[in-house]
């Protein structure tokens, strides 16, 4: 669709130049901005990578002349028959004690713990530097081969700080990614019709105008009123489950507003109902947003995390999502109402082009661009409520390992402080590299400083 | 300018109704039944001690002291099975199972039915035991308690039970229990029950024969008059007339009503905890704006020279240092016993308190080395963005043509930056200043909470877990309007620094 539209807007001229290919190089111009942007690039491939960089089961291993792959695969037990006895052995990998037992062969992952499995033999807080237990497989207690030592410490419960940190990573970068994607979908969506029709472009016809106004309490009705315990249990089965449920109750509702609109269509005849008025959308958005921005986000948070049975990630990401794309649909507004003024848009409607198409293939495409400064720094500021929601000990559950819970141990135990240095470092490190590359952004996409 | 300011107010108004409407729609979707909370006596009572006669007065009384006892707003838009007097049912989990169970079936005359034949049984039970050898022989007096309470338990668990397989069970199970008791002749002590639940599976067999789902599917609108939402918003005129025993004024005037959780009034509890988030939050934007302003005005005046560089990249870092991380190794460092151990980690006062005659400046004493840390870390957070806003406004300006004639009549350094240029890059710091007054209220809760101030942080945060929402909701609506303020105040002063901005015309 893009690349479409840039045919359609591009001005053919004997260079290949572009927009896009003139704010990349920009961009690459800005050293701080383009390192961060590879070290971000490399921290999303590890945390797609970490349970293959952290994991407690080894990545290979020859059993008894077998060959086995235990960190890639989700089955809880092999079974097999030794070739040597003919007994059958029974491999249960989920609790198999992978460090005692001894194997032909075995590979193992760059750090041989998982998060949250406990290292009974390093429990209540041991250092990077402090001396590390091991337990053999006789049962004799000696210092830790270098291979399994606990590179950044254990907390209390003796689970690995490092495997914590890198299985983090996936943690973080999902709450940014997914709630600024949730973010950006309704800040650009608003903020470009809010910006393109302003507030004396957008006409209906006065029946269709008032049926859709209709529409609005019967859509709520049929898509929430009717689901509301659908929706509820579904909020104590799993956070999967009720963004199903959401997305399918949004489907209803823009189903219920279709509808509305066609007998809108229908009956707007005669005088009074087939008269063309003015949609004040500009309005209804700019003062949507004004209310937004008056709820104190992180209390509302608080407070929804206490009226949830089971806290789950989703949770954070859709309510962070729901209530940070007001800055996106500023910056998406402010460019729309330039870009509707520009020569492109006004042939494109001379071509009798639909509003829609002009909007979302002619516009939108161009004005994407500062948004993308916004969501840069909207990932850092989501990062940095989930780490403090994390760290002040409300939120997400507890089997799952975050950086603010890392250092949440850490704050109630001082001499630990592997546990406060190092996650603390991790946020530090990701939200830095988002605000250098928002920086680097907002550089290369400002017209006012191109040379 | 002062019909600006008016218009801006009215339209304040529509925005400050949305938003104690969203608070409001919060707390009353909350789980829980806050009478069953705040009720001493429910706390260690189970399904059968909840029958007991005084606690559903007690209960009764509580809820009409809390208005919970009315409609909830100002009409409601349900569908057609859901009757308009559906709210009268007083307990929450009841009511939800109530209408869980029109949900599936949507035939309210035959659940109403039923809900009256239930609570014929809930009635009915009730332990009257006179005792014989054969019966002695088969049960003690502690397996018929037992017995009885295992029914009494099952017929309270049907009140909360929605789904046909689980009532039927339920029920089923009672039928067996009475026919096994019925053989005692006199001693069935489960006797009283036999009648009402006979009703009660005809009336459950009712309900799931007459079952009209297509109600469901049509919406009704059904209006009230006087409701929780206005009550909570304008009071219940107790207060005028003086009759009733609680006085209940409305958040607009600033009675946010009692606690769930402590019983006390909120606005008390606000009004302790309030100044110490104000104290901070005031005094530390005092420091930044202190700090931040010449910092950013020197960086942008000698713009590329080694003072710009190193001062940007220290304020980028500081602007990327989350503030709890900051915090805990401040704390790590300056209040810890291992390496310096030179200031109070917790706390704003000692744990004995102020001495009693202790004096306001004799207070500050006290507390002083207790702010040096919290205040460190709340300034540094608005001191970098501050700056770095600074920095870029002074950027534009120093590069504008009347700086340069200023500096060409022979001005003097000093002069030129700070009253020529200074006053045209005010307007980005005041949008900051508008941000004070909602932080103000909400107080940092995560730096409250790290540095055990007594401030609205650490309220908010028991709030959350004790579920007391008439706080949450009084934080909600007080930040709410603290931002309006902030927006106006802002707008205000905007005019005053930038005389070109005229809002007579818009």
């Amino acid at each position: 669709m893009s690349n479409q539209a840039e045919k359609e807007t591009a001005i053919p001229t004997n260079t290949d130049f572009s927009f896009r290919k003139y704010a990349w190089k920009q961009f690459k111009h800005n050293k701080p901005a383009y390192v961060s942007f590879y070290i971000l690039v490399s921290l999303a491939v590890l945390a797609i990578l970490a349970p293959y960089i952290a994991n407690e089961r080894p990545l290979y291993i020859k059993y008894k002349g077998q060959s086995f792959y235990p960190a890639f695969t989700f089955e809880t037990n092999y079974r097999f028959t030794d070739p040597a006895t003919g007994d059958s052995i029974n491999l249960q990998l989920d609790i198999a004690d992978w460090k005692r037992m001894e194997f032909e062969s075995v590979w193992w992952p760059l750090i041989p713990w998982s998060p949250g499995k406990s290292d009974p033999a390093n429990r209540r807080f041991v250092g990077p530097g402090d001396p590390q237990r091991f337990i053999d497989a006789k049962g004799d207690t000696l210092y830790i081969p270098s291979r399994f030592k606990h590179r950044l410490g254990t907390n209390e419960s003796g689970d690995d700080v490092l495997a914590g940190l890198i299985h983090g990573t996936r943690i973080s970068l999902s709450i940014g990614f997914i709630s600024m994607g949730i973010a950006s979908i309704i800040g650009l969506f608003l903020g470009a019709i809010s910006g393109y029709f302003g507030d004396n472009r957008l006409r209906a016809k006065r029946g269709c105008y008032y049926m859709i106004l209709l529409s609005l309490p019967f859509a709520w009705f049929y898509a929430f009123s009717v689901r509301v315990y659908h929706l509820t249990d579904s909020l104590e089965v799993s956070g999967m489950a009720f963004l199903g449920q959401l997305l399918l109750s949004i489907l209803i509702f823009a189903l219920v507003v279709m509808l509305f609109s066609r007998i809108g269509k229908l009956i707007s005849r005669g005088k009074w109902l087939g008269k063309e008025v003015f949609v004040p959308l500009d309005t209804f958005i700019s003062r949507g947003i004004e209310i937004l921005n008056s709820i104190p986000v992180l209390i509302l948070i608080i407070s929804l995390a206490a009226m949830t049975k089971e806290y789950s990630i989703i949770y954070v990401m859709v309510i962070i999502g729901l209530t940070s794309w007001t800055g996106i649909a500023r910056f998406t507004r402010a460019e729309f109402l330039r870009i509707r003024q520009m020569d492109y848009i006004q042939a494109a409607e001379a071509m009798g082009f639909t509003e829609r198409r002009i909007i979302f293939r002619h516009a939108l495409v161009n004005g994407m661009a500062p948004s993308l400064v916004s969501v840069a720094f909207g990932i850092a500021a989501a990062i940095l409520i989930e780490s403090g929601l994390s760290f002040i000990g409300v939120g997400l559950p507890n089997d799952i390992v975050t950086w603010g819970k890392l250092l949440n141990q850490g704050r109630e135990n001082f001499h630990a402080w592997w546990l406060i240095v190092f996650p603390g470092i991790a946020i530090f490190i990701t939200v830095t590299v988002y605000n250098l590359i928002g920086e680097g952004l907002r550089d290369a996409l400002d017209p006012k400083l191109k040379r | 300018m002062l019909k600006y300011i008016v218009r801006r107010v009215l339209i304040f108004i529509p925005t400050l109704f949305a938003i104690s409407l969203f608070a409001f729609v919060i707390s009353i979707n909350a789980p829980g039944d806050p009478v069953e909370n705040l009720y001493e006596g429910a706390k260690n009572g189970n399904g059968a001690a909840a029958i007991s006669e005084s606690m559903i007065r007690g209960k009764e009384q509580l809820r009409r002291e809390l208005g919970l006892d009315l409609p909830v707003f100002y009409f409601t838009f349900t569908s057609l099975s859901e009757p308009d007097t559906i709210y009268k049912i007083r307990d929450k989990g009841e009511r939800e199972a109530l209408s869980r169970m029109l949900d599936r079936f949507g035939n309210w005359p035959q659940i109403e039915q039923w809900y009256v034949c239930l609570n014929q049984l809930r009635q009915a039970t009730g332990v009257s035991v006179t005792t014989d050898s054969i019966f002695r022989a088969t049960y003690t007096q502690d397996s018929v308690l037992a017995v009885s309470d295992q029914c009494s338990q099952k017929i309270a668990s049907l009140f909360r039970t929605d789904s046909p397989e689980e009532i039927v069970s339920k029920l089923d199970f009672l039928k067996r229990e009475t026919e096994r008791i019925s053989k005692f002749g006199q001693n069935n002590f489960l006797a009283p029950i036999m009648d009402p639940l006979k009703k009660c599976f005809a009336a459950f067999a009712d309900v799931q024969a007459n079952s009209s789902v297509w109600k469901t599917y049509v919406p009704s609108l059904h209006f009230y008059g006087y409701n929780q939402y206005h009550r909570w918003l304008f009071g219940d005129g107790n207060w005028i007339t003086g009759a009733g025993s609680t006085h209940c004024e409305g958040i607009i005037r600033g009675d946010f009503g009692i606690s769930y959780s402590t019983r006390k009034k909120v606005t008390e509890t606000i009004a302790r905890a309030l100044p110490w988030s104000m104290l901070f939050t005031i005094v530390s934007i005092l420091f930044a704006y202190l700090i931040s302003i010449p910092l950013g005005v020197q960086a942008a005046a000698k713009r590329g020279s080694l003072f710009d560089r190193s001062s940007s990249i220290i304020l980028f870092m500081l602007y990327s240092l989350p503030t709890f991380f900051m915090g805990t190794l401040l704390i790590l460092t300056f209040a810890n016993p291992d390496v310096f151990s030179v200031l109070p980690a917790n706390g704003v006062k000692p744990a004995t308190g102020y001495p009693l005659d202790a004096t306001l400046w004799g207070k500050f004493k006290i507390t002083w080395p207790y702010m040096i840390l919290p205040l460190i870390c709340y300034t540094y957070s608005s001191l970098a963005f501050l700056s770095r806003t600074m920095r870029v406004a002074m950027l534009e300006i120093t590069s504008q043509d009347y700086i340069r004639t200023a500096k060409a009549k022979g001005l003097s350094y000093y002069l030129v930056i700070y009253k020529h240029g200074l006053r045209n890059a005010l307007l980005p710091i005041i949008t900051v200043f508008a941000n004070i007054f909602p932080l103000a209220v909400g107080g940092s809760v995560i730096l409250e909470f790290l540095f055990g101030i007594p401030g609205m942080g650490p309220e908010i945060l028991t709030a959350v877990q004790t579920k007391d929402y008439p706080m949450i909701v009084a934080v909600f609506t007080l930040s709410g309007f603290m931002t309006l303020v902030g927006y106006l105040v802002a707008d205000i002063l905007y005019a005053f620094a930038d005389p070109r901005i005229s809002y007579s015309s818009k």
